[in-house]
């Protein structure tokens, strides 16, 4: 049975979503990593807050699945979800996947005080929305085209008053839906390359292994099969858009039998749905671990 | 005197292969778990190898055998394939196995291949139409082995292909009478065969299969899929097109436009008195939806490409209609097929992601370099056809004493296709594809040109009636609803062409939008298409209900 593991980034995280998790992991990431985990309304207003509880909940996920003796044949992530993705394909170890997060959000959090952020564009093609974001961006008020979340919906990232101008030309040219999104930096654009370098120089100095499986790279929505790529992906995504729908079009080409997202949230399996009726979906975030185990061994058994 | 030249050098370069492997065979048979090696000893760097696999059925344990050759062994093989269709075809690219592909079709990996393009993995020859790349396999794409699949094989080695003969008698006749290595993986081997499709003969090297070849309902429709929107646009085709010009021999594309017009033949078709007078001879896939219209007495004869899974029991039970040996079972054959679409047919209907302002179309869009399969042989007008039937000729122009007729190429769309997307555009995504790509030629899968028809939900467009490329742009504009393209349309110029008879909304065809419901349809859910079929058709599991 190929399995699609799919991991989504911020944005789903919810007061309370740590409940489940395993009190010991818990506990050993906040030794690593020394932040006290809160799981409150008020802690996700923290972005290293949400980045780390975000992670734990996928890994705790990752762990119980393979302990019951689920492999994934492809992992896919999507912005932070690639962390616990390439976790899951076995590149990377525990305590250093929760350190490489832990320095990635605070870089994410200090590079850009003010002024700079995210929005969203539904219902405009990724070509109409680049012509729109080359009418306004500048030196001096930048703004770029950053993820494809699917066809008709993609983001862009740059200062806030260059978001604003774009957003507003795009309800102009017919977009459904445009506005700005609760994300305090220019994630996925070239503005945050010194977060990269930092990132970089920390990931060289880790003891990485071969992936067990295909890995669905974020940069250039390929897939591949080696540390290299993978490696330059946990470091450089922050500069480059998620190309996720390219990812979710190479991953059905694949022919997987089963996709399983990750918590929190379902918005990927929406997606997905959109695209395909041709395989089983599973959602972490609306079924207990062993319900999933059910399905996958139902699933399995009628190939 | 010189040396005599050696006029045999490829008989003797594949006899010295054979003679290498000779340790791995019995007779003709090699062992299953041998395979690999079989492979690896057999095919040589830069070898013209044909995989087959079109739309339906895969030599999937030799493709998945092929990627786990020794890449210092075997490399650089130059690949020529109808059908790009499982991942493991394109892993032998990012194995290093492969470089080159010659190739028809490419849809279920079209993102793949356009990346493997871009990032230098793949070489493309060329993208083809089936007959070119079956015509090309005589000329100079003559392949040095051929990995195929059969369904059944006797202990002398003759093969049984059956239902999914498909192409493989053209990809091993290739091989055979040019000294090729002829590779087969058989499902099955048996003492005595339904029939003989292939004669062991052309056939060098058998390997029992570790599980049957993968096979795919790809013309399998549900009816219940089917939108009220595509039933109407089925009446006005069958009042506009179909009945207006007599078409008696045709082909139906995969969608489900045509499914609906399958089965509006039996009520909307039957209403108006068509019966016998249109859809009698076909070139089509044995397409359950079909069923209702061969029960009432539509159809005289079915030639297909390639079988139906599930339709097996039902063919068997009507020889008069389809192509059935003294076995019961089908033949299929893809490259006969595809020269009676081309040059035989009346009509040709199919369907398109894109249309540009001056009637172009194409499956390519952006990043997904997906080719076409049979649309482009059958949708080109074979300009030196001779014979004439009924329809053939009511679209000869009167004005020119030498003119002769053309073949009907009708293209089937919703103004806005998935994802809400417009499908008619200015320009196609297949020019910036061309550029990406490096190809010679814009992927376009229908030429304006050869295109005669266009219907949509607001009316159809009768492009052979226009006489200069502003009306045909304008017949576009009409039809083409609230996309960029169509928003260009006035209602002057479309009143004019509606009395030039270049156009026709449904009110012209006097078909009314109100009737246009499901209950329409002969069949409305596959277990009704079972129950037309006498209980005959077996639909895959997929296509079933169990509620």
């Amino acid at each position: 049975m190929r399995n699609l593991w799919l991991f989504p980034g911020q944005g789903g995280q919810n007061p309370g979503m740590l409940d489940q998790v395993d009190p010991q992991l818990k506990e050993q990431v906040e030794k690593w990593t020394n932040v006290k985990l809160l799981d409150t309304a008020e802690g996700y207003q923290d972005s290293v807050q949400i980045q780390l509880s975000i992670l734990l909940l996928q890994i705790d996920q990752v762990d119980q699945l393979k302990k019951l003796g689920w492999q994934p044949t492809l992992v896919a992530g999507h912005s932070l979800g690639i962390f616990a993705a390439a976790y899951a394909a076995g590149v990377i170890n525990k305590e250093d996947i929760f350190k490489l997060v832990t320095l990635r959000a605070k870089l994410m959090q200090e590079c850009y005080p003010e002024g700079y952020g995210m929005g969203v564009v539904v219902g405009l093609s990724r070509p109409e929305v680049k012509k729109l974001v080359a009418e306004v961006h500048s030196d001096t008020n930048p703004v770029y085209i950053s993820n494809q979340n699917s066809e008709m919906q993609n983001t862009i990232s740059g200062k806030l008053i260059a978001i604003k101008q774009v957003l507003a030309l795009a309800k102009e040219n017919g977009a459904s839906k445009a506005k700005l999104l609760h994300v305090p930096n220019p994630s996925h654009s070239p503005l945050m390359q010194k977060t990269a370098d930092q990132l970089n120089t920390f990931i060289a100095q880790l003891n990485l292994h071969q992936p067990s499986c295909i890995y669905l790279a974020n940069y250039n929505g390929h897939a591949v099969r080696s540390l290299k790529d993978i490696k330059y992906d946990l470091g450089n995504n922050v500069i480059y858009p998620v190309l996720w729908e390219t990812m979710m079009q190479v991953a059905l080409e694949y022919q997987p039998d089963v996709s399983s997202e990750f918590s929190p949230g379902t918005a990927f399996t929406k997606l997905l749905k959109a695209k395909t009726d041709q395989l089983h979906m599973v959602t972490l975030s609306a079924m207990s671990i062993d319900d999933a185990d059910y399905l996958f061994n139902k699933w399995e058994k009628k190939e | 005197m010189t040396e005599e030249k050696n006029w045999h050098t490829h008989r003797d370069a594949k006899n010295a292969r054979l003679a290498s492997a000779s340790s791995l065979f019995n007779g003709k048979f090699a062992k299953t778990e041998d395979v690999v090696e079989v492979l690896n000893t057999l095919i040589k760097p830069g070898d013209k190898v044909v995989l087959e696999g079109d739309n339906q059925k895969q030599a999937s344990f030799l493709s998945e055998a092929l990627t786990k050759v020794d890449p210092e062994r075997v490399h650089d093989l130059h690949m020529i394939m109808s059908s790009i269709s499982c991942p493991e075809h394109l892993d032998i690219f990012d194995l290093g196995i492969a470089s080159k592909m010659d190739f028809s079709f490419a849809g279920p990996q079209s993102t793949r291949v356009s990346q493997m393009i871009a990032d230098g993995t793949m070489t493309v020859g060329d993208i083809h139409t089936y007959l070119e790349l079956f015509g090309r396999l005589f000329i100079d794409l003559i392949p040095n082995v051929v990995l195929v699949a059969a369904d059944k094989v006797d202990r002398e080695g003759n093969l049984y292909t059956g239902f999914n003969t498909e192409e493989t008698p053209t990809i091993v006749e290739a091989a055979a009478f040019h000294d090729g290595i002829v590779i087969v993986q058989a499902n099955e081997v048996v003492d005595k065969l339904p029939r003989v499709d292939i004669p062991s003969d052309w056939v060098d090297v058998i390997i029992p299969a570790d599980k049957p070849y993968q096979l795919e309902p790809l013309f399998t429709r549900d009816p219940q899929a089917i939108t009220e929107l595509q039933i109407l646009m089925g009446m006005m085709a069958i009042k506009g097109i179909y009945a207006k010009h007599h078409v008696q021999t045709l082909n139906h594309g995969v969608g489900f436009n045509t499914s609906a017009i399958e089965l509006l033949l039996p009520t909307y078709g039957e209403q108006l008195g068509l019966k016998g007078k249109i859809c009698r001879n076909w070139e089509l896939n044995p397409t359950p939806t079909l069923i209702p219209a061969i029960e009432s007495g539509w159809v005289q004869s079915i030639h297909s490409f390639g079988g139906e899974v599930g339709m097996e029991k039902y063919i068997a039970a009507r020889p008069d209609i389809f192509f059935v040996g003294k076995d019961g079972t089908m033949r299929s054959n893809r490259a006969l097929g595809q020269v009676a679409g081309q040059y035989a047919l009346d009509m040709f209907v199919g369907s398109t992601l894109q249309i540009d302002q001056w009637g172009n179309s194409s499956t390519v869009t952006n990043g997904r370099l997906s080719g076409f399969g049979g649309a482009p042989n059958m949708g080109s007008n074979p300009t030196g056809r001779r014979h004439s039937t009924p329809a053939w000729q009511s679209l000869k122009p009167d004005d020119d004493p030498l003119a002769k007729g053309q073949k009907l190429v009708v293209q089937m769309v919703e103004t806005f296709g998935a994802n809400k997307k417009p499908v008619f555009v200015d320009h196609l995504d297949a020019e910036e594809v061309r550029k990406e790509a490096k190809l010679a030629n814009v992927p376009i899968m229908i030429y304006s040109e050869d295109t005669t028809h266009i219907v949509t939900e607001e009316g159809i467009a009768y492009l052979y009636k226009t006489d200069s490329m502003e009306e045909r742009k304008a017949a576009i504009e009409a039809i083409a609803g609230v996309t960029p393209v169509g928003l260009r349309s006035n209602p002057e110029e479309v009143k004019k062409l509606r009395e030039k008879g270049i156009v026709a909304l449904p009110e012209d065809l006097g078909v009314r939008r109100e009737d246009a419901k499901r209950s329409l349809l002969a069949a409305q859910t596959m277990d009704d298409i079972v129950e037309w079929s006498h209980g005959l058709y077996n639909p895959p599991a997929k296509f079933r209900s169990w509620s």
